[in-house]
Protein backbone atom coordinates (compact mmCIF):
# COMPACT_ATOMS: atom_id res chain seq x y z
CA UNK A 1 0.00 0.00 0.00
CA UNK A 2 1.26 3.40 -0.96
CA UNK A 3 0.22 5.82 1.76
CA UNK A 4 -1.01 9.25 0.82
CA UNK A 5 0.15 12.24 2.84
CA UNK A 6 -1.98 14.95 4.37
CA UNK A 7 -1.20 18.42 3.14
CA UNK A 8 -2.16 21.93 4.11
CA UNK A 9 -2.49 24.40 1.27
CA UNK A 10 -0.73 27.57 2.32
CA UNK A 11 0.04 29.09 -1.05
CA UNK A 12 -2.40 30.49 -3.62
CA UNK A 13 -4.72 27.69 -4.88
CA UNK A 14 -3.86 28.46 -8.51
CA UNK A 15 -0.12 28.34 -7.80
CA UNK A 16 -0.64 25.17 -5.79
CA UNK A 17 -2.41 23.49 -8.72
CA UNK A 18 0.19 24.71 -11.24
CA UNK A 19 2.90 23.06 -9.20
CA UNK A 20 1.26 19.97 -7.77
CA UNK A 21 -1.19 19.08 -10.54
CA UNK A 22 -0.41 20.61 -13.95
CA UNK A 23 3.36 20.27 -13.86
CA UNK A 24 3.10 16.74 -12.50
CA UNK A 25 0.73 15.50 -15.20
CA UNK A 26 2.89 16.99 -17.94
CA UNK A 27 5.84 15.02 -16.50
CA UNK A 28 4.07 11.70 -15.97
CA UNK A 29 1.68 11.88 -18.96
CA UNK A 30 2.92 8.87 -20.86
CA UNK A 31 3.32 6.56 -17.86
CA UNK A 32 0.02 7.74 -16.37
CA UNK A 33 -1.81 7.12 -19.62
CA UNK A 34 -0.49 3.56 -19.91
CA UNK A 35 -2.27 2.78 -16.63
CA UNK A 36 -5.59 4.45 -17.52
CA UNK A 37 -7.37 2.61 -20.27
CA UNK A 38 -10.45 1.00 -18.77
CA UNK A 39 -13.65 3.06 -18.80
CA UNK A 40 -15.70 2.92 -15.62
CA UNK A 41 -19.02 1.12 -16.21
CA UNK A 42 -21.37 3.83 -14.92
CA UNK A 43 -19.76 6.42 -17.20
CA UNK A 44 -19.78 4.02 -20.15
CA UNK A 45 -23.51 3.49 -19.53
CA UNK A 46 -24.11 7.26 -19.30
CA UNK A 47 -22.43 7.76 -22.69
CA UNK A 48 -24.15 4.74 -24.18
CA UNK A 49 -27.60 6.14 -23.29
CA UNK A 50 -27.06 9.41 -25.22
CA UNK A 51 -29.18 10.04 -28.34
CA UNK A 52 -27.40 10.07 -31.70
CA UNK A 53 -26.18 13.50 -32.76
CA UNK A 54 -25.42 14.81 -29.27
CA UNK A 55 -22.27 16.81 -28.64
CA UNK A 56 -20.47 16.79 -25.30
CA UNK A 57 -17.56 18.12 -23.30
CA UNK A 58 -15.12 15.96 -21.35
CA UNK A 59 -13.75 18.50 -18.89
CA UNK A 60 -10.40 17.17 -17.69
CA UNK A 61 -10.17 14.48 -20.34
CA UNK A 62 -6.68 13.28 -19.38
CA UNK A 63 -5.62 10.65 -21.89
CA UNK A 64 -9.04 10.82 -23.53
CA UNK A 65 -10.20 7.34 -22.64
CA UNK A 66 -13.87 8.39 -22.79
CA UNK A 67 -13.62 10.14 -26.16
CA UNK A 68 -14.11 6.97 -28.29
CA UNK A 69 -17.26 5.89 -26.40
CA UNK A 70 -19.93 4.61 -26.69
CA UNK A 71 -18.20 1.42 -27.82
CA UNK A 72 -21.37 -0.10 -29.30
CA UNK A 73 -22.20 2.99 -31.41
CA UNK A 74 -18.91 4.72 -32.24
CA UNK A 75 -19.40 8.08 -33.94
CA UNK A 76 -23.03 8.44 -32.80
CA UNK A 77 -22.05 11.27 -30.46
CA UNK A 78 -19.06 13.60 -30.40
CA UNK A 79 -17.18 14.22 -27.17
CA UNK A 80 -14.63 17.05 -27.15
CA UNK A 81 -11.80 16.62 -24.66
CA UNK A 82 -10.49 19.55 -22.62
CA UNK A 83 -7.40 19.36 -20.43
CA UNK A 84 -4.78 21.53 -18.84
CA UNK A 85 -1.92 19.13 -19.62
CA UNK A 86 -0.72 19.45 -23.18
CA UNK A 87 1.26 16.23 -22.94
CA UNK A 88 -1.87 14.31 -21.96
CA UNK A 89 -3.79 15.98 -24.80
CA UNK A 90 -1.28 14.73 -27.32
CA UNK A 91 -2.20 11.23 -26.18
CA UNK A 92 -5.94 12.03 -26.03
CA UNK A 93 -5.79 13.32 -29.60
CA UNK A 94 -5.50 9.73 -30.81
CA UNK A 95 -7.38 7.91 -28.05
CA UNK A 96 -8.78 4.56 -29.13
CA UNK A 97 -6.64 4.32 -32.28
CA UNK A 98 -5.47 0.92 -33.41
CA UNK A 99 -2.00 0.45 -34.88
CA UNK A 100 -2.18 1.37 -38.55
CA UNK A 101 -5.49 3.15 -38.15
CA UNK A 102 -5.05 6.55 -36.60
CA UNK A 103 -8.28 8.15 -35.40
CA UNK A 104 -8.21 11.83 -34.55
CA UNK A 105 -10.19 13.14 -31.58
CA UNK A 106 -11.22 16.70 -30.88
CA UNK A 107 -9.15 18.09 -28.02
CA UNK A 108 -8.76 21.58 -26.60
CA UNK A 109 -6.01 22.91 -24.33
CA UNK A 110 -7.76 24.81 -21.59
CA UNK A 111 -8.68 25.15 -17.95
CA UNK A 112 -11.79 23.58 -16.44
CA UNK A 113 -12.46 26.96 -14.80
CA UNK A 114 -12.47 28.67 -18.20
CA UNK A 115 -15.57 29.09 -20.31
CA UNK A 116 -14.38 29.23 -23.90
CA UNK A 117 -17.67 27.90 -25.29
CA UNK A 118 -20.98 29.32 -26.37
CA UNK A 119 -23.20 28.99 -23.29
CA UNK A 120 -25.46 25.95 -23.26
CA UNK A 121 -24.11 24.62 -26.52
CA UNK A 122 -23.33 21.11 -25.28
CA UNK A 123 -25.86 18.36 -24.80
CA UNK A 124 -23.79 16.70 -22.10
CA UNK A 125 -20.66 17.19 -20.07
CA UNK A 126 -18.57 14.76 -18.07
CA UNK A 127 -15.90 15.57 -15.54
CA UNK A 128 -14.13 12.45 -14.42
CA UNK A 129 -11.42 12.49 -11.75
CA UNK A 130 -10.73 16.17 -12.31
CA UNK A 131 -12.51 18.46 -9.86
CA UNK A 132 -10.63 16.81 -6.97
CA UNK A 133 -7.45 18.45 -8.29
CA UNK A 134 -8.77 21.95 -7.56
CA UNK A 135 -7.33 23.38 -4.37
CA UNK A 136 -10.23 25.27 -2.81
CA UNK A 137 -13.95 24.78 -2.24
CA UNK A 138 -14.75 27.88 -4.30
CA UNK A 139 -12.73 26.65 -7.25
CA UNK A 140 -14.39 23.23 -7.11
CA UNK A 141 -17.78 24.95 -7.00
CA UNK A 142 -16.88 27.12 -9.99
CA UNK A 143 -15.82 24.00 -11.92
CA UNK A 144 -19.32 22.54 -11.37
CA UNK A 145 -20.88 25.84 -12.46
CA UNK A 146 -18.81 25.80 -15.65
CA UNK A 147 -20.36 22.41 -16.45
CA UNK A 148 -23.87 23.70 -15.70
CA UNK A 149 -23.15 26.68 -17.95
CA UNK A 150 -21.74 24.57 -20.80
CA UNK A 151 -24.79 22.33 -21.24
CA UNK A 152 -28.23 22.96 -22.66
CA UNK A 153 -30.58 24.58 -20.10
CA UNK A 154 -33.37 22.39 -21.50
CA UNK A 155 -31.87 18.91 -21.54
CA UNK A 156 -28.17 19.09 -20.56
CA UNK A 157 -26.84 16.00 -18.81
CA UNK A 158 -23.80 15.92 -16.56
CA UNK A 159 -21.73 13.24 -14.86
CA UNK A 160 -19.12 14.09 -12.25
CA UNK A 161 -16.64 11.69 -10.60
CA UNK A 162 -14.27 12.56 -7.79
CA UNK A 163 -12.03 10.61 -5.47
CA UNK A 164 -13.49 9.49 -2.20
CA UNK A 165 -11.82 9.34 1.18
CA UNK A 166 -13.54 5.99 1.52
CA UNK A 167 -11.30 3.72 -0.56
CA UNK A 168 -12.22 0.16 -1.42
CA UNK A 169 -10.19 -2.87 -0.40
CA UNK A 170 -8.67 -3.24 -3.85
CA UNK A 171 -7.29 0.28 -3.78
CA UNK A 172 -3.55 0.60 -3.86
CA UNK A 173 -3.69 3.45 -1.42
CA UNK A 174 -4.30 3.90 2.26
CA UNK A 175 -5.70 7.15 3.52
CA UNK A 176 -4.68 8.66 6.82
CA UNK A 177 -7.59 9.33 9.14
CA UNK A 178 -7.84 12.82 10.49
CA UNK A 179 -7.32 13.68 14.09
CA UNK A 180 -4.56 12.81 16.46
CA UNK A 181 -6.66 10.70 18.76
CA UNK A 182 -6.45 7.76 16.39
CA UNK A 183 -10.17 7.82 15.75
CA UNK A 184 -11.18 6.72 12.30
CA UNK A 185 -13.65 9.34 11.17
CA UNK A 186 -13.29 11.77 8.31
CA UNK A 187 -14.35 15.40 8.12
CA UNK A 188 -17.32 16.32 5.92
CA UNK A 189 -15.02 18.86 4.29
CA UNK A 190 -12.86 16.17 2.77
CA UNK A 191 -9.12 15.80 3.04
CA UNK A 192 -6.28 17.51 1.15
CA UNK A 193 -3.53 15.06 0.31
CA UNK A 194 -0.53 14.35 -1.87
CA UNK A 195 -0.69 11.06 -3.72
CA UNK A 196 2.68 9.78 -4.87
CA UNK A 197 3.17 8.74 -8.48
CA UNK A 198 6.15 6.40 -8.80
CA UNK A 199 7.64 6.34 -12.26
CA UNK A 200 8.70 2.88 -13.33
CA UNK A 201 12.32 2.62 -14.48
CA UNK A 202 11.41 2.05 -18.11
CA UNK A 203 9.31 5.21 -18.19
CA UNK A 204 11.94 7.27 -16.49
CA UNK A 205 14.41 8.73 -18.95
CA UNK A 206 14.98 12.24 -17.73
CA UNK A 207 16.84 11.49 -14.53
CA UNK A 208 18.94 14.25 -13.10
CA UNK A 209 17.51 16.85 -15.43
CA UNK A 210 14.98 18.51 -13.19
CA UNK A 211 15.92 22.13 -13.11
CA UNK A 212 13.70 23.61 -10.43
CA UNK A 213 14.67 23.76 -6.83
CA UNK A 214 12.42 22.59 -4.07
CA UNK A 215 10.00 25.49 -3.66
CA UNK A 216 10.08 27.73 -0.64
CA UNK A 217 6.29 27.46 -0.45
CA UNK A 218 6.41 23.77 0.36
CA UNK A 219 3.89 22.83 2.98
CA UNK A 220 4.62 22.41 6.60
CA UNK A 221 3.79 18.74 6.62
CA UNK A 222 5.52 17.59 3.51
CA UNK A 223 8.05 18.88 1.03
CA UNK A 224 6.60 17.80 -2.25
CA UNK A 225 6.24 19.24 -5.69
CA UNK A 226 6.55 18.58 -9.37
CA UNK A 227 10.21 18.18 -8.64
CA UNK A 228 10.49 14.48 -7.99
CA UNK A 229 12.05 13.04 -4.90
CA UNK A 230 14.72 10.68 -6.14
CA UNK A 231 14.40 7.33 -4.43
CA UNK A 232 17.02 4.96 -5.73
CA UNK A 233 16.89 6.70 -9.12
CA UNK A 234 13.12 6.26 -9.36
CA UNK A 235 11.39 9.61 -9.33
CA UNK A 236 8.27 10.03 -7.22
CA UNK A 237 5.86 12.80 -8.14
CA UNK A 238 3.36 14.02 -5.60
CA UNK A 239 -0.02 14.92 -7.04
CA UNK A 240 -2.42 17.09 -5.09
CA UNK A 241 -5.93 15.73 -4.47
CA UNK A 242 -8.87 16.91 -2.49
CA UNK A 243 -10.43 13.64 -1.39
CA UNK A 244 -14.17 14.01 -1.00
CA UNK A 245 -16.03 13.05 2.14
CA UNK A 246 -19.36 11.26 2.09
CA UNK A 247 -22.09 13.67 1.00
CA UNK A 248 -19.63 16.38 0.01
CA UNK A 249 -20.01 16.01 -3.77
CA UNK A 250 -23.78 16.31 -3.66
CA UNK A 251 -23.54 19.24 -1.28
CA UNK A 252 -21.08 20.92 -3.65
CA UNK A 253 -23.23 20.41 -6.74
CA UNK A 254 -26.42 21.57 -5.01
CA UNK A 255 -24.70 24.70 -3.74
CA UNK A 256 -23.14 25.35 -7.17
CA UNK A 257 -26.52 24.97 -8.88
CA UNK A 258 -28.41 27.20 -6.41
CA UNK A 259 -25.82 29.96 -6.62
CA UNK A 260 -26.00 29.61 -10.40
CA UNK A 261 -29.71 30.47 -10.13
CA UNK A 262 -31.14 27.00 -10.63
CA UNK A 263 -33.78 25.16 -8.65
CA UNK A 264 -32.66 21.76 -7.41
CA UNK A 265 -35.19 18.96 -7.76
CA UNK A 266 -37.44 17.37 -10.34
CA UNK A 267 -39.13 19.51 -13.04
CA UNK A 268 -42.45 18.69 -11.32
CA UNK A 269 -41.29 20.54 -8.22
CA UNK A 270 -41.38 23.86 -10.09
CA UNK A 271 -44.43 25.94 -9.18
CA UNK A 272 -44.44 28.06 -12.33
CA UNK A 273 -43.74 27.75 -16.03
CA UNK A 274 -40.33 28.77 -17.31
CA UNK A 275 -38.38 27.95 -14.13
CA UNK A 276 -34.86 26.66 -14.62
CA UNK A 277 -33.57 23.80 -12.59
CA UNK A 278 -31.37 20.77 -12.28
CA UNK A 279 -32.25 17.31 -11.05
CA UNK A 280 -29.93 14.83 -9.36
CA UNK A 281 -30.55 11.66 -11.38
CA UNK A 282 -28.28 9.39 -9.40
CA UNK A 283 -25.42 9.58 -6.94
CA UNK A 284 -23.27 7.05 -5.25
CA UNK A 285 -19.91 5.56 -4.50
CA UNK A 286 -18.12 3.29 -6.94
CA UNK A 287 -14.61 1.92 -6.69
CA UNK A 288 -13.22 4.56 -4.36
CA UNK A 289 -15.03 7.41 -6.12
CA UNK A 290 -18.14 9.46 -5.52
CA UNK A 291 -20.26 10.27 -8.53
CA UNK A 292 -23.30 12.33 -9.30
CA UNK A 293 -25.42 12.55 -12.44
CA UNK A 294 -27.37 15.74 -13.10
CA UNK A 295 -29.90 16.92 -15.66
CA UNK A 296 -30.92 20.47 -16.42
CA UNK A 297 -34.57 21.30 -17.13
CA UNK A 298 -36.92 24.15 -17.89
CA UNK A 299 -40.48 23.80 -16.59
CA UNK B 1 -7.52 18.85 -34.02
CA UNK B 2 -9.70 21.80 -34.68
CA UNK B 3 -12.48 20.69 -36.94
CA UNK B 4 -15.18 23.14 -37.91
CA UNK B 5 -17.64 21.36 -35.63
CA UNK B 6 -15.45 22.34 -32.66
CA UNK B 7 -14.79 25.82 -34.00
CA UNK B 8 -18.55 26.39 -34.13
CA UNK B 9 -18.78 25.82 -30.35
CA UNK B 10 -15.79 27.90 -29.23
CA UNK B 11 -16.17 31.49 -28.06
CA UNK B 12 -13.76 34.05 -26.68
CA UNK B 13 -13.73 34.06 -22.87
CA UNK B 14 -11.40 36.92 -22.06
CA UNK B 15 -12.63 38.95 -19.08
CA UNK B 16 -15.32 41.40 -20.20
CA UNK B 17 -15.49 40.06 -23.76
CA UNK B 18 -19.14 39.03 -23.85
CA UNK B 19 -20.54 40.43 -27.11
CA UNK B 20 -19.47 39.61 -30.64
CA UNK B 21 -17.10 37.04 -29.10
CA UNK B 22 -18.29 34.34 -31.51
CA UNK B 23 -17.29 33.11 -34.03
CA UNK B 24 -13.52 33.28 -33.77
CA UNK B 25 -11.87 34.03 -37.10
CA UNK B 26 -9.28 31.63 -38.51
CA UNK B 27 -5.93 33.16 -39.37
CA UNK B 28 -2.91 31.73 -41.24
CA UNK B 29 -4.28 28.23 -41.08
CA UNK B 30 -2.77 25.00 -42.31
CA UNK B 31 -5.35 22.39 -43.18
CA UNK B 32 -5.21 18.61 -43.42
CA UNK B 33 -7.93 16.39 -44.88
CA UNK B 34 -8.68 13.07 -43.17
CA UNK B 35 -11.37 10.71 -44.36
CA UNK B 36 -13.96 9.98 -41.67
CA UNK B 37 -16.81 7.50 -41.65
CA UNK B 38 -20.06 9.12 -42.81
CA UNK B 39 -22.84 8.96 -40.23
CA UNK B 40 -25.87 10.77 -41.73
CA UNK B 41 -27.97 10.40 -38.56
CA UNK B 42 -25.26 12.06 -36.50
CA UNK B 43 -24.99 15.00 -38.91
CA UNK B 44 -28.77 15.43 -39.22
CA UNK B 45 -29.43 15.35 -35.47
CA UNK B 46 -26.43 17.45 -34.53
CA UNK B 47 -27.12 20.28 -36.96
CA UNK B 48 -29.48 22.29 -34.74
CA UNK B 49 -26.55 22.99 -32.37
CA UNK B 50 -24.60 24.83 -35.04
CA UNK B 51 -24.69 28.45 -36.17
CA UNK B 52 -25.04 28.12 -39.93
CA UNK B 53 -23.59 31.46 -41.03
CA UNK B 54 -20.58 31.01 -38.74
CA UNK B 55 -20.04 27.58 -40.26
CA UNK B 56 -20.26 28.81 -43.86
CA UNK B 57 -17.80 31.62 -43.15
CA UNK B 58 -15.39 29.36 -41.27
CA UNK B 59 -15.48 26.91 -44.18
CA UNK B 60 -14.57 29.75 -46.57
CA UNK B 61 -11.68 30.72 -44.29
CA UNK B 62 -10.25 27.22 -44.65
CA UNK B 63 -10.86 27.14 -48.39
CA UNK B 64 -14.18 25.32 -48.73
CA UNK B 65 -17.09 27.04 -50.48
CA UNK B 66 -19.42 24.04 -50.90
CA UNK B 67 -22.12 25.15 -48.44
CA UNK B 68 -25.06 27.40 -49.41
CA UNK B 69 -25.17 30.78 -47.59
CA UNK B 70 -28.63 30.04 -46.14
CA UNK B 71 -29.46 26.83 -44.31
CA UNK B 72 -31.75 24.81 -46.61
CA UNK B 73 -34.99 23.51 -45.14
CA UNK B 74 -34.52 20.10 -46.71
CA UNK B 75 -31.51 18.03 -45.77
CA UNK B 76 -30.91 15.76 -48.73
CA UNK B 77 -28.13 13.21 -48.85
CA UNK B 78 -25.91 15.39 -51.00
CA UNK B 79 -26.02 18.22 -48.48
CA UNK B 80 -25.42 15.84 -45.57
CA UNK B 81 -22.34 14.55 -47.40
CA UNK B 82 -21.07 18.09 -47.88
CA UNK B 83 -21.68 18.88 -44.22
CA UNK B 84 -19.92 15.70 -43.20
CA UNK B 85 -16.89 16.73 -45.21
CA UNK B 86 -16.84 20.30 -43.89
CA UNK B 87 -17.48 19.37 -40.26
CA UNK B 88 -15.65 16.08 -39.85
CA UNK B 89 -12.89 15.82 -42.47
CA UNK B 90 -11.22 19.23 -42.56
CA UNK B 91 -8.67 19.51 -39.76
CA UNK B 92 -6.96 22.77 -38.95
CA UNK B 93 -3.54 21.71 -37.73
CA UNK B 94 -1.79 25.05 -37.27
CA UNK B 95 -2.60 28.74 -37.26
CA UNK B 96 -4.78 30.78 -34.95
CA UNK B 97 -8.31 31.82 -34.10
CA UNK B 98 -8.85 35.51 -33.42
CA UNK B 99 -11.68 37.19 -31.51
CA UNK B 100 -13.37 39.87 -33.62
CA UNK B 101 -14.30 41.81 -30.51
CA UNK B 102 -11.14 41.96 -28.38
CA UNK B 103 -8.57 40.66 -30.90
CA UNK B 104 -7.37 37.97 -28.52
CA UNK B 105 -5.40 35.34 -30.45
CA UNK B 106 -5.93 31.66 -29.67
CA UNK B 107 -3.04 29.77 -31.27
CA UNK B 108 -3.41 26.33 -32.83
CA UNK B 109 -0.36 24.09 -33.03
CA UNK B 110 -0.11 20.42 -33.90
CA UNK B 111 -3.89 20.34 -34.09
CA UNK B 112 -4.40 21.54 -30.52
CA UNK B 113 -6.05 24.93 -29.95
CA UNK B 114 -4.82 26.86 -26.93
CA UNK B 115 -7.80 28.33 -25.06
CA UNK B 116 -5.80 29.09 -21.90
CA UNK B 117 -5.83 32.70 -20.76
CA UNK B 118 -3.26 34.73 -18.86
CA UNK B 119 -4.19 35.42 -15.25
CA UNK B 120 -5.28 39.03 -15.88
CA UNK B 121 -7.55 37.92 -18.75
CA UNK B 122 -9.58 35.41 -16.72
CA UNK B 123 -13.14 36.54 -16.04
Amino acid sequence: MKPVKSVTIIDDPQAHEDQHVHAVYDQIASHFSSTRYKPWPIIAKFLSDLPTGWIGLDSGTGNGKYLPLPADRPGSVLTIGLDRSRNLLQIAQHAGSEPGCLITREVVWGDVLGSGWRSGVFDYAISIATIHHLASHDRRKLAVQRLLQAVSPVHGRMMIYVWAIEQDELSKRSIPASGTDGSNHYPITGEDVFVPWVMSQSQHTAKGKFKNDVPSSATSKEVASAVPTLVAETPVYNRYYHMFAKGELKQLTVQAAKEFGLMVGSPESANAKGCRGVEVMQEGWERSNYYVELRRWVS
Amino acid sequence: MVRLITHNLLACHVKGCTTNNFPLVFQDVQVELQVAEFNPDFIRNMLSRLEWTALVNAAKQVGDTSLPPEQPDMMDDELLQKLHHVLMEIHVTDGAMVCQNCNHIYPISNGIPNMLLAEHEIG
